[in-house]
């Protein structure tokens, strides 16, 4: 018995890390941590007074034998005598229940507070319903008791995400199936990541690899095909579109391609356009570029209200012929993402950069990525010499001519890329 | 650069259809895929129907971006075919191409232009002219030409060929004088000798 008095001064070691094998019939005192230190002195000098001086303590001491009248005993008489409650009895009902509960601070913890078992959120928690921890509410969407009853936002979070994944889970699986209908393979079985995407036509929904798409529209019209009613025109239907745009998924649902297309607008619509040069340059485009006119102070459209004039093109008469050739928007646009790729590769870990900032890809350009990039526009000589006061520094040293016949059709598409010193030969 | 695993793909499809289609494509030699052969029956109800006419195809390095190459290596009288080369004159072999159409799609259009002649856009002037002027010798020229180089019995012809340049007559003379008179052997041998 009074080994009992002499053990119940002693702290529970277990109960202090979290969890007590004997619960509320441990011998030890179970106080929490924080309490610990200002309650360990005071318990321990009143068992050590308790044989001298003290009358409770004996009292106590010797209801040691009979728990049950011990609690109702120091439930009573101890919470006056003593600057605290002994933690053992304080927490008895709570601690059946949070057995293995961080010991903390137990009893200011709100529901929210508590966190869900991390097992069942998992998938499967093998204490099933024994198990001391939250089971969180069951996800439709993942399977999953993940779901906190008691943080709502945090629930409609997970929902939503989870929605999100699933659909995009869904979309890549069809997507799977799709195949190309030039090269004749699935899209997404293709070797490199590169050519794992779609171009999405903006006028028909005949799928393509965005590779195959763009060679097509890209290709030399040598072989007699021309270029709006042919290169343009989608290879099934011949329907004419005016730009393609990439997409790791194929969609069902016209929505679902509006939805890919405006976020591809809007991502191009962050960059700023190399030809308007923050409003000393001349975009051919006009109003319908899919790139950002920023208008920067000081620059020409800022002081006259109009754009730049253009300058005479410097035709010279012997090489005309050889100097023209049409680049449509897919062009342009797919310039652009080969910026994205290169800004990607000069800025690793800041993917989730906002290209709305001043930033310049083509000023993170050396020239050598310069001219693969004009290479892959089809050309691989630049005159630069003739443009300097249009395009200044690194900017393209190449000039735009309105295509007069699109521009008559009140198309913005279609402009024609003069190339100073080009000698392929000018397209039907 | 040539897409072989397209071309391949192509191939295994077309080859799973020949009962239906009855147009065959297989490489010439087994040593590239640009080269091959494709083959076509003539469409019934046409004086060419009962002949089975073989096609030359090579493959441009831009393919399939640029349309295959296609002639006839059978002799074919039709306005948009010329009878001397075999040369096509049809669109998606041209400015209408699109990397969409395959061999077979190709072949399916050529076999629709032999039931579907278009004399005003001629490849071959004279048979044009004959078509025009005077149809029933067109068909009938047709019909002949069908009967004498794209049967499967004319295929003999090139055995009647070696036979006369055995007996000392030059190939060219010997083939041309066989095809006059419609793969006779003694009639050929006939005109031949009297000269």
């Amino acid at each position: 018995m009074c080994v009992f008095s002499g053990l119940s001064s002693q702290i529970c070691t277990f109960y202090q890390k979290g969890f007590c094998a004997y619960g509320s019939r441990c011998r030890y005192q179970h106080i929490k941590p924080s309490q610990s230190q200002s309650f360990t002195p005071s318990s321990s000098t009143s068992s050590q007074q308790t044989p001298v001086s003290d009358p409770s303590c004996t009292s106590s001491s010797g209801v040691a034998l009979v728990p049950g009248a011990l609690t109702e005993l120091s439930a009573s008489g101890r919470t006056s005598v003593l600057p605290k409650q002994p933690v053992w009895k304080k927490k008895y009902d709570q601690h059946e229940f949070l057995e293995d509960e961080d010991v903390g601070e137990p009893t200011s913890l709100r529901p929210a507070d508590h966190p869900i078992c991390s097992f069942a959120a998992a998938g499967d928690c093998p204490r099933g319903e024994k198990c001391p921890h939250i089971h969180g509410d069951l996800c439709p969407t993942c399977g999953k008791r993940c779901l906190h009853p008691f943080r709502p936002e945090e629930k409609e979070e997970h929902l939503k995400m989870c929605e999100k994944k699933q659909k995009h889970l869904e979309a890549l699986q069809h997507s799977q199936e799709i195949e190309c209908s030039v090269c004749l393979e699935r899209v997404l079985s293709k070797p490199t990541a590169a050519e794992r995407k779609f171009g999405l036509m903006s006028e028909c929904d005949h799928p393509f690899c965005i590779s195959c798409i763009r060679n097509w529209r890209n290709s030399s019209p040598t072989s007699g095909l021309d270029v709006n009613s042919a290169l343009r025109a989608c290879p099934i239907c011949r329907k004419l579109s005016y730009f393609v745009v990439p997409s790791v998924i194929w969609y069902t649902t016209k929505e679902e391609k509006q939805e890919i297309v405006d976020s591809y607008k809007s991502k191009l619509k962050s960059i700023d356009c190399k030809h308007f040069d923050f409003g000393n340059g001349n975009c051919p485009f006009g109003t319908s570029c899919f790139y950002k006119h920023m208008v920067r102070p000081g620059s020409y459209v800022w002081k006259y209200h109009r754009p730049p004039p253009r300058r005479p093109t410097p035709r010279r008469s012997d090489a005309v012929d050889n100097m023209e050739q049409a680049v449509d928007l897919d062009t342009i646009i797919e310039m652009g993402d080969l910026l994205e790729d290169l800004m990607d590769c000069y800025i690793p870990g800041e993917d989730d950069l906002d290209f709305d900032e001043d930033i310049d890809p083509l000023n993170n350009l050396s020239h050598f990525e310069m001219a693969f990039i004009l290479s892959q526009m089809g050309t691989n000589e630049i005159d630069s010499s003739s443009d300097d006061d249009i395009v200044s520094g690194e900017a393209l040293p190449y000039m735009w001519q309105y295509n007069k016949s699109c521009m008559a059709n009140g198309t913005p598409i279609g402009p024609k890329l003069l190339l100073g010193s080009s000698d392929t030969p000018r397209m039907r | 650069m040539i897409d072989f695993a397209r071309v391949q793909k192509e191939l295994q499809e077309c080859g799973k259809d020949v009962e239906g289609s009855g147009i065959r494509v297989a490489p010439k030699s087994d040593a590239t895929l640009a080269r091959l052969v494709g083959t076509i029956p003539g469409p019934i109800g046409t004086p060419y129907e009962g002949g089975v006419f073989q096609i030359d195809i090579t493959l441009p390095d831009g393919y399939p971006f640029e349309p295959p190459k296609m002639q006839f290596s059978t002799k074919v009288w039709h306005p948009n075919i010329s009878s001397q080369s075999g040369a096509i004159c049809l669109d998606i072999l041209k400015d209408q191409w699109s990397p969409a159409l395959t061999l077979k799609t190709a072949l399916l259009s050529v076999q629709a232009l032999l039931s579907a002649p278009e004399p005003d856009d001629p490849q071959d002037a004279v048979v044009a002219k004959q078509y025009l002027k005077d149809y029933q010798t067109f068909i009938s020229t047709a019909r002949y030409w069908t009967e004498t180089f794209a049967k499967t019995s004319s295929r003999g012809i090139e055995e009647k060929v070696q036979k006369l340049v055995e007996m000392g007559f030059p190939e060219a003379q010997a083939r041309t004088t066989l095809e006059s008179v419609g793969g006779d052997e003694n009639l050929a041998l006939e005109k031949l000798c009297s000269g």
